[in-house]
């Protein structure tokens, strides 16, 4: 029987580099657990460590194991033993900087309270030394009581020596915890005693220290204001004898620090300027840092588009051919039109903008990997506060031009609920690359050719402008009305520039990618289907002959007459389709609605395809591409989706004097409407409420008709004006 | 001399004395190394402000600084 595999939590601040040690332990072998009643997912990855199986879990990065919420609390419980979906860790591995080591054992000296083994990995020992920061491993090893090794996660150093160290620890005695005062023990004592035994001794120590904390309002929920009643007395003790708290924890433990340091830790007797302290001067400046801030966001965004386009035609290339090959093989009818217009072309017209994606992707995950996320936070903090949010909003909401998914999941790092509320309701408007298929077809199709050619990016850039600009202004009133309160505390830390590391912005990459892929291939796939379905049936005219039926024999029909007569023959089979498409489901039901679509220069497909776009953004180049029949006719095979809305537009006589104001009103809608069932159902799921989602919804479309009204009737104007 | 740390100009090193307010924010200030005794230098000024603490850099808002009392150090550390 083989052994079950070893358990390793991996722990440690913020930026020490966890995720870098945690990859390059566990490779490619990883999976993503989720927790019932949290919003937590942890990554586990699976090593074999000289034979033995060990499990790294690599635990959200944190300052300390005092809890202020449930999510926070998924840790300590697990690291307790007390997830029941989770057996207790064998060993912690605690990763720590060795630049900032005092800051960084804070959260050692709680680990040590836990009662599993800790293995301590020193990490950027290399530009500790830079900074003439040397660390005695030997003697740190000593004066904590813990196995030490040095290590550079980013360039795979002292891992062997991590391993072996892990394995040796496993099963170990717990190591002796760093003392805190004797009035805070005998304090913790007798919670623990008054509780019975029904949580670990941890528990009872955090109950007392932490003032307002999640073990203190789980606690006291539960067991009731008596319990409540001697918190508060312990309390008052604590600071009659000279520990007032939370002072006296942090006291103790650096006290404990200081003293380990000590001795491991020699450190120049000035501080020398640092590449980082170079580097703010000018990145956190507030006219340059601001100007540069700029700069990066439009070389991103315009990179995007330019270089984007290389891979972008060699998929649609890719998907024409699967969808000629199958035509090529099977008899017309429904279930090859269903093959070749719904699947092959849907989720073609999906896939292709997979490359703008994993380029947005990479900007977003270098720039978080090099430190300069958070200058970003700390330049926009005071933006931000103007609208009652703070820099860490900032994040989520850059996030959001990602993806409004993570975007709302990534909220949890702030602590203050209205603050992230306010937060998750405004994410949805950021301009996610969901919206992107809409610009890059629109703006692709009206203002790049014939254009300078610096319009396009010009024009994206001021797409993604709009969530900028809006979802501070809809935060700002959501904070004076629905989510009034007072100010929360900020502070945050701004890590160390480093040169980021290409794998991980590579794995950052692809799981973005495999994420917008499945859904691509899941939740779009079947909204495409379905708008297939309604877009082909009943499929007969009133006579009730079947309208593909007559398609085909209008084919036949033009293969062997006379060019004159191909030319009539195909502006017949071009009103067919037109007759088919508005007799259809969709089309009666969007033609129904057309006086609400006319005021935003919208015509019923258009409409259409808004509509069927509900299910998720990108769902519109599908549809659309199905309204205009793209790869229908032979000689438009080779032409693009955007030449084929280009001269319909030019034919008629509204959207053909008004294409650009039409192209921007319906991006503008695009770039304000909550157009997308994943991002509705995180939210429900982060605010545990479907009120909430609910109200994203609807507040986001009312939004985004009043100014694609806008849109299009002053740019009706200007053409007018300008003509 | 006491003083906030809001009214500290760039560039300037001090030694916290005392961090007032919510325990739930002092003590997480403590976590990130900013507690009584801790040295710091004013890196920017205003708000938000920028102090290096020990060898990391922390952002806090100029309303936030003045809860937190320095004793201002003559030169560097």
């Amino acid at each position: 029987m083989t052994p079950l595999p070893l358990t390793v939590a991996l722990v440690g601040n913020p930026n020490a580099g966890k995720s870098t040690l945690f990859n390059a332990l566990s490779g490619l072998r990883q999976h993503v657990g989720n927790y019932p009643g949290v919003t937590v997912e942890l990554k586990k990855g699976l090593a074999t460590i000289d034979g033995r199986a060990v499990e790294f879990i690599d635990l959200p990065g944190t300052y300390s194991l005092a809890a202020r919420s449930p999510d926070e609390m998924v840790a300590v419980d697990l690291l307790l033993g007390r997830r029941p979906e989770e057996k207790r860790p064998d060993a912690i591995l605690a990763i720590v900087d060795a630049s900032n080591l005092e800051r960084h054992l804070y959260l050692t000296t709680q680990l040590m309270e836990l009662g599993v083994p800790v293995v301590l990995a020193v990490n950027m020992v290399d530009v500790a030394a830079k900074q003439g920061i040397g660390v005695d491993i030997e003697k740190l090893s000593q004066s904590t009581g813990l196995p030490v090794v040095a290590i550079q996660a980013n360039a795979g150093i002292g891992l062997d020596k991590l391993k072996a160290a892990i394995l040796a620890a496993a099963g170990t005695p717990p190591p002796s915890r760093p003392p805190l005062p004797e009035a805070i023990e005998r304090e913790t004592e007798s919670l623990a005693n008054e509780l019975n035994g029904s949580v670990p001794t941890f528990l009872a120590r955090r109950l007392l220290l932490d003032i307002g904390g999640y073990a203190e309002s789980w606690l006291t929920t539960k067991h009731g204001p008596a319990l409540a009643a001697k918190l508060e007395a312990a309390r008052l003790r604590l600071i009659g004898s000279g520990h007032p708290i939370p002072a006296a924890e942090a006291k103790a433990r650096y006290a404990w620090i200081r003293q380990v340091a000590s001795v491991a830790v020699r450190k120049p007797s000035q501080r020398p300027v640092t590449r980082t302290d170079r580097l703010d001067k000018v990145l956190t400046h507030k006219v340059w840092g601001t100007l540069v801030f700029l700069a990066i966001m439009f070389v991103v965004f315009q990179a995007i588009f330019v270089f984007a386009s290389i891979p972008m035609d060699a998929i649609k290339e890719g998907f024409k051919k699967i969808g000629d090959g199958i035509e090529s093989v099977m008899t017309p009818g429904p279930l090859r039109a269903l093959l070749v217009d719904g699947v092959v072309a849907g989720v073609g017209g999906v896939v292709v903008f997979l490359p703008q994606i994993l380029f947005l992707f990479a900007f977003i995950a270098i720039l978080e990997d090099c430190g300069y996320m958070a200058r970003a936070a700390f330049l926009m903090d005071k933006i931000m506060s103007r609208c009652g949010l703070s820099g860490k909003s900032f994040i989520p909401l850059l996030s959001s031009v990602a993806c409004a998914i993570p975007g709302v999941m990534a909220t949890r790092v702030i602590e203050n609920r209205r603050d992230r509320l306010a937060t998750i309701l405004v994410a949805p408007l950021m301009s996610c690359s969901a919206r992107l298929p809409v610009y890059g077809l629109l703006i692709g199709a009206f203002l790049t050719k014939d254009r300078p050619f610096w319009l396009p990016g010009l024009a994206l850039f001021g797409m993604y402008l709009i969530g900028f600009v809006v979802a501070p202004l809809v935060a700002l009133l959501l904070k004076r009305t629905l989510l009034k309160g007072e100010t929360p505390v900020f502070v945050m830390e701004l890590p160390q520039y480093k040169r980021p590391a290409i794998r991980a912005i590579v794995r950052r990459m692809l799981e973005a990618g495999w994420a917008f892929l499945r859904r691509a291939g899941t939740l779009i796939l079947a909204s495409m289907i379905l708008i297939w379905a309604l877009l082909y049936f009943p499929n007969t005219d009133a006579s009730g002959a079947k309208y593909d039926a007559k398609l085909a024999e209008i084919a036949e029909q033009a293969e062997t007459a006379e060019d004159d007569a191909k030319e009539s023959l195909e502006k017949q089979a071009n009103e067919l389709r037109g007759e088919w498409k508005r007799n259809s489901l969709l089309g009666q039901f969007g033609r129904s609605l057309e006086p609400v679509f006319r005021p935003l220069g919208w015509d019923w497909k258009i409409g259409v395809a808004a509509l069927a776009s509900f299910p998720a953004r990108e769902v519109i180049v599908g549809t659309l591409g199905i309204l205009y029949d793209q790869g229908d006719v032979d000689e438009e095979k080779e032409e693009q989706l955007q030449d084929e809305i280009k001269a319909r537009w030019t034919e008629e006589p509204e959207r053909g004097r008004y294409a650009v104001p039409t192209a921007f009103s319906v991006m503008v809608f695009f770039a304000l409407c909550c157009q997308c069932v994943s991002t509705l159902a995180v939210i429900r799921r982060e605010t545990k409420s479907w009120a909430w989602p609910a109200f994203t919804f609807a507040y986001m479309t009312a939004l985004a008709y009043i100014a694609a009204l806008v849109v299009f009737q002053v740019g009706r104007l200007l053409v007018d004006g300008g003509a | 001399m006491l003083l906030p740390l809001d009214m500290m100009r760039a560039g300037e090193h001090a030694e916290v004395a005392e961090v007032a307010g919510d325990p739930a924010w002092v003590g997480r200030l403590a976590e990130l190394g900013l507690r009584e005794g801790a040295r710091l230098c004013v890196v920017q000024p205003g708000t938000p402000c920028l102090l290096q603490v020990a060898n990391g850099r922390l952002c806090l808002r100029g309303s936030e600084c003045s809860q937190i009392l320095v004793r201002p150090l003559c030169g560097a550390e």
